[in-house]
């Protein structure tokens, strides 16, 4: 543990700290960490209880090879006593010590009170990360989600609460630049990893399960979700010990039998070039989920290859998920349903010359497609074409306007079923253009 | 009689140049007379947005006739060309002569003619620089968001050179704190503070602010006494806004830098990304039109698929802009309200329902004579 707190002996306005002597060096009574994903960033909190004379008090509070922000350094009284007896006067911070602060507080009643530290540190981070199995019918899969926390902040909450923000707060300085301000380039690296003993881990290991259970058997701890003004606040159960350059990864929910839909996709603006297969479900109660947005991670997804074996099928990063909306997961092309693309004509028309030089032209372009599926069983089918230019797009077939330059269609291909689609592009160059 | 006196800027630094008389400079050979009256009264004023001025009493005791003051200041950050030096005395009887400057010397003189011995107060002030202000708040928002708490605070350090045992630090909205500050030290102290300000909370895409077309969640706080501020100027400053999270703590969502914000004006933050609320542009019309030899129109209507997935309606505010010279046309739908702020920019307010289901706008205009 490095940062420390002492309560000053010694109340004169003179220069510091030639004259001041540690009188208490407090533990914390409680901690809690909250970890934002989208920044590295943690506001932690501890409580402590310290006594106070009446009169003016100082407090010195410093935090040695830690990556804590001084400027977010706060000092709160808690609870009624404490906020009626107590108030911050000044904060100085030495010209000797980038890593440290003296807290002068007015006490009007000697005695003992709770007061909350806070802070910012930089080095603690928190990640979603999901598997899925998929059945071999791909109709649908078993869904467990994780958070995974890491602490490289150089320091260590013991039995701290843990709450993990899901969303993307704004921040202007990061906090890493505020927390080492005089040092050049990156941050400084950690201290060594300790040589944790076994004992150390069997503690974590423990932590991380409740063994409330009149049974004796330890369950995984569950992981509560609130909603705070544009971001989700989840908690975990009870407290937990991060060591220094550990990470530690908790199960946030499993849910069973997820439906899912396989669309076979060619939409370059979502997908890239490759005709692709997409793996779609809602975040709704209709698919068994819907109580909580997904936050930004990586799936990794498997198929359950029978005798409860699995086998890869791949991995991919996923934004945030909201409440309700849709999870497409591409999982690359398939062998089993293909999709060709050519060019069957091409004929140039209608060529203006100026000076005898050619000025402009249009192209007329007949376009096949073909979808093949090999697969046992129907697949649904999405095609998107863009076009650029001043184009005129003509088929027999039931595409749609999608925008101003693309157009879709949609149909379900029964196994072992062949299409071709086919499309005229009509497209004007040049003089033609005008 | 004449009479020599050195006032020295309270600094190390300072005293050195004065017990230094023996170094070989031409400066050094006036006779200096170290007799250190101590400073009283010291103010560090911050009225001025960029300038600190530091103001100081010294008593001295002058004898009858011209008296000769020395003040040196090395070491430290004074603009000699600021130096004002006066008696405090309204009705004084003595009266500043002069002021000569030594060469290569952080010092003056100053020659005091005085009508008999007296002892007599006098002010100097000069500018003073290094010494850093900054401006910062926190803010504390209700668990509805409908209120705050609104805390100011005053930072200062002191890269002077100079030493502050004890003086009256003023702030540019004329808050007083007697403080000590070392050299190179920091204080910080709150300066004001405000309960219950009301506040407007706005769902904001404007892509101008945010490439990614995400949507910007921005707090408005009007500076006014009907919000509960207006009472002073806000400076420049970074703004920490935590909000109460209903089980009795806090959780912090976000900073921005509050821009200096006059009383009847609103100071704008912006939290972070409403990630529930989401916005799908497409533009489905793109037309060449009316074109008269190399001048032509474009049509072009521009669609805006929002989704709420929020458990409740949101009005969302979508800060358009088009270049050049245009005009709405008449069939543009989907909105509540719209304000063209200025030619090129366009503000539709648009009311999204609750759990993701669609509302489009559509914003079709024209472009007129491009060419």
């Amino acid at each position: 543990m490095r940062t420390a707190l002492a309560i000053l002996a010694l109340l004169i306005a003179t220069p510091l700290l030639a004259k001041e002597e540690l009188v208490t060096l407090p533990e914390r009574d409680s901690v809690q960490l909250t970890i934002y994903n989208s920044e590295d960033l943690t506001l932690v909190r501890e409580k402590r209880s310290l006594s106070f004379k009446e009169g003016e008090n100082r407090l010195q509070f410093s935090w040695a090879n830690t990556l804590i922000d001084p400027t977010s350094v706060e000092f709160a009284p808690a609870g009624k006593d404490a906020t009626d007896a107590l108030e911050v006067l000044d904060i100085s911070y030495p010209a000797e010590s980038h890593e440290m602060l003296i807290w002068t507080i007015g006490c009007n009643k000697a005695g003992g009170y709770n007061v909350e530290i806070s802070y910012f540190t930089s080095g603690i981070s928190w990640n979603a990360e999901y598997t899925g199995v998929v059945n071999t019918a791909e109709t649908a899969m078993d869904f467990t989600a994780y958070v995974t926390v890491s602490n490289r902040s150089g320091e260590e909450y013991e039995n701290a609460q843990i709450r993990l923000v899901v969303g993307t707060i704004n921040l202007v300085e990061s906090i890493i630049s505020l927390a080492t301000p005089r040092r050049q380039g990156a941050p400084p690296p950690p201290a060594a990893m300790p040589r944790e003993d076994m004992r150390r881990m069997a503690r974590a290991g423990r932590d991380a399960a409740d063994e409330s259970n009149e049974d004796g058997m330890a369950r995984p701890k569950e992981i509560q979700k609130a909603g705070l003004s544009e971001y989700y606040i989840y908690t975990v159960e009870g407290t937990e010990t991060i060591p220094h350059a550990w990470s530690k990864r908790l199960r946030s929910f499993v849910i069973k039998d997820v439906p899912i839909k396989t669309v076979y996709r060619l939409e370059p603006a979502k997908f890239g070039p490759a005709f692709t297969k997409v793996f779609e479900f809602k975040n709704d109660e209709e698919h068994k989920l819907g109580k909580e947005p997904l936050p930004d991670g990586v799936i990794k997804l498997y198929r359950d290859a029978g005798n409860g074996r699995l086998s890869w099928m791949g991995q991919l990063a996923s934004k945030y998920i909201p409440k309700k909306d849709e999870v497409k997961i591409n999982v690359g092309p398939d062998a089993e349903c293909t999709l060709k693309a050519r060019r069957v004509s091409l004929r140039k028309k209608d060529l203006t010359f100026r000076n005898n030089w050619l000025v402009g032209h249009t192209t007329v372009e007949e376009f096949e497609l073909e979808v093949r599926n090999f697969r046992p069983r129907d697949v649904e089918v999405e095609i998107h074409q863009s076009f650029g230019g001043l184009f005129e797009f003509e088929s027999e077939d039931n595409f749609e306007k999608h925008d101003a330059t693309t157009q879709k269609i949609k149909f379900t291909l029964k196994s072992n079923e062949t299409r071709k689609i086919a499309y005229k592009l009509t497209t004007k160059h040049g003089e033609n253009a005008r | 009689m004449n009479k020599r006196m050195i006032l020295t800027c309270a600094c190390a630094a300072a005293i050195a140049s004065v017990i230094g008389i023996s170094q070989p400079r031409p400066a050094d050979a006036r006779i200096k007379l170290a007799t250190l009256p101590d400073k009283e009264a010291v103010v560090v004023r911050f009225d001025h947005p960029h300038q600190v001025m530091v103001e100081e009493e010294r008593e001295l005791s002058l004898q009858k006739g011209v008296n000769t003051v020395d003040f040196s200041w090395a070491g430290t950050t004074i603009d000699k060309g600021s130096i004002v030096f006066r008696p405090v005395a309204a009705d004084s009887k003595v009266e500043i002569l002069s002021t000569s400057y030594p060469p290569g010397e952080a010092a003056l003189t100053w020659a005091i003619s005085s009508p008999d011995a007296r002892s007599e107060k006098f002010r100097l002030s000069y500018l003073m620089a290094n010494i850093q202000r900054e401006t910062d708040y926190r803010a504390i928002v209700s668990n509805d968001e409908q209120t705050l708490s609104f805390r100011h605070y005053f930072k200062i350090r002191n890269w002077s050179g100079g030493q502050f045992d004890t003086a009256d630090f003023i702030t540019r909205d004329g808050k007083t704190f007697e403080k000590g500050l070392d050299r190179g030290e920091a204080k910080r102290m709150l300066v004001n503070k405000w309960d219950d300000v009301k506040l407007t909370k706005e769902y904001v895409y404007d892509l101008t602010r945010q490439h990614e077309g995400k949507v910007l969640t921005d707090y408005v706080l009007p500076n006014t006494k009907e919000a509960g501020l207006g009472v002073i100027p806000f400076e420049h400053g970074k703004v920490r806004i935590y909000q109460d999270d209903g089980s009795g703590t806090t959780a912090f969502t976000g900073e921005d830098w509050g821009r200096f914000t006059p009383i009847g004006d609103d100071m704008r933050l912006n939290i972070g990304i409403a990630q529930d609320i989401k916005v799908e542009f497409k533009k489905m019309v793109n037309e060449v039109e009316n074109r008269r030899g190399n001048v032509y129109d474009t049509n072009e209507v521009d669609e805006y698929e929002i989704k709420n997935f929020k458990d409740s309606e949101a009005t969302l505010i979508l800060v358009l802009r088009v270049q050049g010279e245009w005009a709405m046309q008449r069939d543009s739908e989907g909105y509540e309200s719209f304000e063209r702020i200025d030619n090129e920019t366009i503000k539709f307010k648009v009311k999204a329902p609750a759990k993701g289901e669609p509302v489009k706008l559509k914003f079709h205009y024209k472009r007129l004579n491009n060419w």
